[in-house]
């Protein structure tokens, strides 16, 4: 009797501690625990993005490495410096007309582990629509179980259509949910959802 | 027979089409717009039943006033098919043109003694694609590369043959470099030198250099490692294997920095790496001319 009550427990704590790590946990606070943040890196994104097109990642692990997509009409460039590297500023100066809160953004991302950033057009009855992609890699996020996954927000212009379990719907009429990079993503509210992924990009 | 399989890639074969004759195929971008210019309606057509004429007749006109805005979209494995039809408008936007009006009144088309002829399931498929980009606004590029996907098959196809819709993001699109260049050689008036493989990179001594003549006098397809060029996560130990096909435009070399200009998804890309970068994620070079010249 003693034995099975203490494999109870064991079995209880064990799944206590998994779940506790996982990102479904995760997925249900982080945006609203982080709100202020990461609202105003969407939002200076966003409005940086309009001058002039760019998108920002930080590609290795440390988070020290920044990769520099600049778009412009003939050509993307991609660019990968050391944070701290002066020819990051030099890339910035020459590419867009803000650059000093180009790098400011990409000292708050680096702060909350933020890996991606990024303008993202899709469709709805043939118009474009844009929204503006972010993936985290929050600290939580480094549990066992949940080695490789990032936390992925989409900002959408307009308000969504959700089903009742809170999944983003292609439209209205239309009850198909709609997939962004593959992934399906639950409502945090009528503009902005999330999703788990094993991809940041 | 596996390791057979990608080893195709290595062989420098001749056309399995030597009867295809220049003046047969190959055309100015000013005749494809006077041919698709004279097109002011099209019908609907009984057998791609969601595709919508106008959409596809201005999809039409965007790849042949643009080439450069060929898209095989987001989360697809349509990535070789978009590096091909980026050389067929190079090569013959006339007969793009009329091969894609043909295969959509028709139903099916015959171009290069090659019949295309594309099962239900695709034509049901086309004009439906969704949450791909602006692919989903695209029906003469998403017919065009799921006839092409359901058409030649390589050893990555084969349990997976026959289309089901989601398809187009599975190993039923997949392309590997063999099958790549048997597109080329059999659609197209190239000639083609292929160097490399799905598992193996190309031997061709000096990587940089190699890339440097052959785009000074022909057009350059790379096989490229896409999973550590475009980092999709912070995953160290990843899979050397080619994933992507990519057009090589320029290419130059300034204090140990290779800085190469390339065309893939609807835009050109300027990017620096380092030699040894560029050495880990070339696997396949094709190198195609104009098949009335050597490809030498």
């Amino acid at each position: 009797m003693l034995i099975k009550r203490i494999h109870i427990i064991l079995f209880t704590g064990i799944t206590g501690f998994i779940f506790s790590c996982s990102p479904k946990n995760i997925s249900t606070k982080y945006y609203y625990q982080n709100e202020k943040v990461l609202d105003k890196i969407e939002e200076t994104y966003k409005q940086l993005n309009q001058w002039a097109p760019f998108t920002i990642g930080f590609t290795g692990r440390s988070f020290t490495t920044v990769s520099v997509e600049i778009i412009t009409d003939t050509l993307s460039y991609i660019y990968e410096f050391a944070v701290d590297d002066p020819r990051l500023m030099d890339t910035l100066d020459k590419y867009h007309p803000s650059p000093a809160k180009v790098f400011e953004l990409i000292k708050q991302m680096q702060s909350i582990r933020c890996t991606w950033i990024r303008n993202l057009d899709y469709y709805v009855d043939e118009k474009k629509n844009s929204l503006i992609f972010m993936s985290i890699k929050p600290v939580s996020l480094k549990a066992p179980l949940s080695y490789h996954k990032y936390y992925v927000l989409t900002y959408f212009q307009q308000p969504q259509y959700f089903d009742s379990e809170g999944r983003l719907l292609d439209k209205r009429k239309l009850r198909r949910l709609r997939k962004i990079n593959g992934e399906i993503f639950h409502r945090i509210n009528d503009k902005v959802c999330y999703t788990i992924s094993g991809n940041f990009r | 027979m596996w390791i057979l399989f990608c080893l195709q890639g290595f062989c420098t074969e001749p056309s399995r089409h030597p009867l295809i004759k220049e003046a047969n195929v190959t055309s100015t971008r000013e005749q494809a717009i006077a041919f698709i210019g004279k097109i002011k309606e099209l019908d609907p057509s009984v057998y791609w039943p969601n595709i919508r004429p106008a959409l596809f007749l201005q999809n039409l006109k965007t790849n042949i006033h643009n080439p450069l805005s060929i898209y095989p979209g987001n989360s697809t494995n349509f990535c070789g098919y978009g590096a091909f039809t980026y050389l067929f408008l190079q090569d013959d936007p006339l007969g793009y043109a009329k091969l894609l009006v043909q295969l959509y009144q028709d139903g099916k088309a015959r171009f290069a003694n090659i019949d295309l002829n594309p099962s239900p399931a695709v034509q049901k498929a086309a004009g439906r694609l969704r949450f791909k980009g602006v692919l989903d606004i695209r029906p003469a590029e998403q017919m065009w590369f799921l006839t092409l996907a359901g058409h030649y098959k390589g050893y990555l196809n084969l349990f997976n043959r026959k289309y089901d819709p989601g398809d187009e993001n599975k190993f039923w699109a997949s392309c590997n470099y063999a099958k790549f260049n048997r597109m080329v050689r059999t659609l197209l008036n190239f000639k083609v030198k292929a160097k490399g493989a799905d598992l193996m990179r190309p031997r061709v001594g000096n990587l940089y250099e190699y890339i440097r003549k052959k785009i000074e006098t022909g057009t350059v397809v790379l096989f490229i490692n896409n999973r550590i060029v475009h980092k999709k996560n912070h995953v160290t130990i990843k899979l050397g294997v080619p994933t992507h096909f990519i057009i090589a435009e320029k290419i130059s070399m300034e204090n140990d920095v290779i800085t190469l200009v390339y065309w893939d998804y609807g835009h050109r890309t300027l990017m620096q790496l380092s030699p040894d970068f560029f050495k880990r994620i070339i696997f396949g070079i094709t190198y195609c001319t104009k098949r009335v010249r050597d490809a030498d």
